[in-house]
């Protein structure tokens, strides 16, 4: 017990390693979004955000800050912002443990009599869990498969931005990425997602975006599945015709590193 | 004509993949060209032609990325390697094959006062900039942005088993820019060892950029002036613009210059040249590989220059390249396309002008494919000695087809 106590201390005294934050603004930048998405592809994470009303802040000392917003069933996430409710990390590293399942217990600085909500907010994030670490019962269903893909997607798009502002090896990439528009589609019929890239500054948003860059179309939901598990080569899926790039392919190449970048951290 | 299918191309893809990372590495995966729309594996070739493994028979504007110069299966350059292999080829020591090499260009190359010999483009590019490092004792190495001078971890796109320390002394600026090239040296002032550029800039994904007026006379006055070593890397265009480099062409004198491609008709074969001021450097570093020696490429290679001089390859290459160029330009214009052909006409490419997506340069190159012509959409495209002027009429008759395959689909 003293050594944790000594630990989190020393953990909240020392300047966070460059890996810890780069998964902490993971965790906060592209995977609490996706609450977004969970409010609308799961019934139960639908009901608790049309229950909840409240602006909840997370903030880390010496790492990254962002603020959820829950309103009339939607879920919305700024970087900046006043919040009624807040909670409070002494460093990554302890927000990093929390999403990785540890007990941590952060410190609540506002709203603290919203314990009811923050309860319920808690829900949201196992169902959150579910989705983006499914079980193999759960890879079973067509329709949560698809789900699956759906929020892994915009993860990884949304962890590109991420890494692209910190990682070195990243930034390479972007240095070398030309400005526009990359289109992921699982076909037939979705998800889809794109990626716009502005001046190294990446951002991710679910649908179609009109005369994208580059284009890649995904033959179907089971091999998105194994793409995003890392199971598929995907220029062998690319040869074969089960990926179809069109367009800017040097810029979709570039940006496929992007993923393996994200892939480290996350793991 | 029936269009083209790649049954047994995709096929023998499948099978690779089993085995193969990719199932097929680097610039050759489909991935970079027209997937399902291009071959993807060769069979046997001919003159300017080849036939893939489904048997479809094409006329070649790739050339195997460039070596492919003279023809395919050319037979002056075939038998000299047939006779040095007969002789053998790999041995505990080089042939006097590697010397009367190394003269011959020497002799040829106003730049060449010294030559080592490699296998691959890479071998020599990244030989050339350690020469440069040697010589000075310096660190830097400037090149231009976007572009390509090899595989190997100082100069190799993406990050893909790179660490930082591989490009922390490569710097980059933009071709063309003097002004940015003398601001990076002068932030890096007397810790620049080289600046490696390509005798034109030609890109990937991109159009063909020609050197601005002065410019190169610019990038040579800056190197004098800071005592940096100037390299040109004449891997891709060696031997398609004027037997002595590509910087004859142009007019502009290196210190130092490399080739590969078109050096020896396909047999695997480059050379780093540098002046006497540098010999010393280059006996400092070390540079062997397996294969470096072998006669047998080597011997292709005193062939296929002779070759090439003897019977004005380059004059014929830019004929029907530019008949080429022109031809695309017409037709384009006919079916009403903006069309940016760029490049000298030995070395030609062309891109759609009003899009940045290569949609239309995939469909018309894919389209092209499928009816017997390789005209990549992403890179440049190369002329050999065997395309006649017959090939190319038949080419800009593909070209017109596939022209109205885009219109018909994009509209303009």
């Amino acid at each position: 017990m003293i050594t944790e106590i000594l630990d989190t201390i020393s953990g909240a005294i020392r300047e966070p390693r460059l890996a810890d934050l780069i998964l902490a603004d993971m965790h906060l930048y592209a995977v609490l979004p996706r609450l977004e998405e969970l409010a609308r592809l799961d019934e139960e994470a639908g009901a608790i955000a049309r229950e909840l009303d409240m602006t909840l802040e997370f903030l880390v000392r010496g790492g990254p800050r962002v603020v959820l917003t829950f309103a009339d069933g939607k879920v919305t996430s700024y970087r900046m912002g006043r919040a009624n409710t807040g909670l409070f990390f002494l460093s990554c590293d302890l927000l990093n443990r929390m999403f990785a399942g540890e007990d941590v217990t952060p410190i609540p600085f506002k709203g603290i009599t919203r314990v009811g909500q923050l309860k319920k907010f808690t829900r949201l994030t196992e169902i959150m869990t579910r989705y983006l670490k499914p079980s193999d019962a759960d890879m079973e269903d067509a329709a949560f498969r698809k789900s699956h893909v759906e929020m892994s997607l915009m993860v990884g798009l949304s962890a590109s931005g991420v890494v692209a502002d910190r990682d070195p090896r990243a930034r390479r990439l972007v240095d070398d990425l030309r400005d526009g528009t990359i289109q992921y589609k699982i076909l037939p019929d979705g998800p889809n997602a794109y990626v716009r890239i502005e001046k190294g500054v990446i951002r991710a948003f679910n649908g179609i975006v009109k005369d994208p860059t580059a284009c890649i179309e995904i033959r179907d939901v089971d091999l998105a599945v194994g793409l995003i598990a890392g199971e598929v080569d995907t220029f062998a899926a690319n040869g074969s015709g089960d990926v179809k790039a069109s367009g800017d392919l040097a810029m979709a190449d570039e940006f496929n590193g992007m993923f393996d970048r994200v892939g480290l951290y996350l793991e | 004509m029936s269009l083209y299918k790649f049954n047994k191309s995709n096929e023998m893809f499948q099978r690779a993949t089993a085995v193969i990372p990719s199932g097929i590495s680097g610039n050759k995966n489909p991935a970079f060209a027209v997937p399902g729309s291009f071959p993807y594996f060769a069979e046997r070739g001919e003159g300017c032609r080849y036939w893939d493994v489904d048997g479809n028979e094409y006329i070649d504007y790739l050339c195997g990325y460039g070596p492919i110069i003279l023809g395919h299966n050319h037979p002056a350059v075939d038998e000299a390697a047939r006779k040095q292999q007969a002789m053998g080829s790999a041995f505990n020591h080089p042939t006097v094959r590697s010397v009367e090499l190394a003269e011959r260009l020497v002799s040829m190359v106003p730049v060449a006062e010294w030559v080592a010999i490699g296998r691959n483009g890479s071998d020599v590019t990244a030989y050339a900039v350690q020469v440069a490092r040697e010589h000075t004792q310096r660190r830097k190495i400037i090149m231009a942005k976007g572009a390509y001078h090899g595989s190997q971890s100082w100069c190799r796109h993406g990050i893909g088993g790179l660490i930082e320390a591989d490009y922390e002394h490569v710097l980059q600026f933009d071709f063309n820019d003097a002004t940015q090239l003398s601001d990076l040296v002068k932030q890096h002032e007397g810790d620049v060892a080289t600046v490696i550029l390509t005798p034109y800039h030609h890109p990937a994904f991109g159009d063909q950029v020609m050197p601005a007026p002065g410019f190169m006379e610019e990038v040579r006055r800056i190197c004098d002036e800071n005592g940096i070593v100037f390299i040109i890397d004449d891997v891709r265009a060696g031997f398609r613009l004027d037997m002595g480099g590509s910087n004859e062409y142009f007019g502009y004198k290196p210190d130092m210059i490399c080739f590969c491609k078109g050096m020896a008709n396909g047999y695997c074969v480059s050379a780093a040249c540098g002046h006497m001021e540098s010999k010393n450097a280059a006996s400092r570093v070390f540079f062997t590989g397996t294969y470096y020696t072998n006669a047998v490429e080597i011997a292709a290679a005193m062939a296929c220059l002779d070759e090439l001089e003897n019977t004005k390859a380059i004059d014929k290459m830019m004929k029907t390249g530019t008949l080429l160029q022109e031809g695309l330009r017409e037709r384009a214009g006919a079916h009403g396309l903006q069309v940016s052909v760029t490049g000298p006409p030995t070395l030609p490419f062309m891109t759609f002008a009003n899009e940045s997506n290569f949609l239309r340069s995939q469909m018309f190159s894919g389209e092209a494919a499928r009816r017997g012509v390789i005209l990549h959409p992403h890179h440049n495209w190369f002329m050999m000695a065997a395309h006649e002027e017959s090939d190319v009429m038949k080419t800009i008759e593909v070209a017109d087809r596939c022209f109205a395959i885009v219109k018909k689909q994009f509209g303009d």
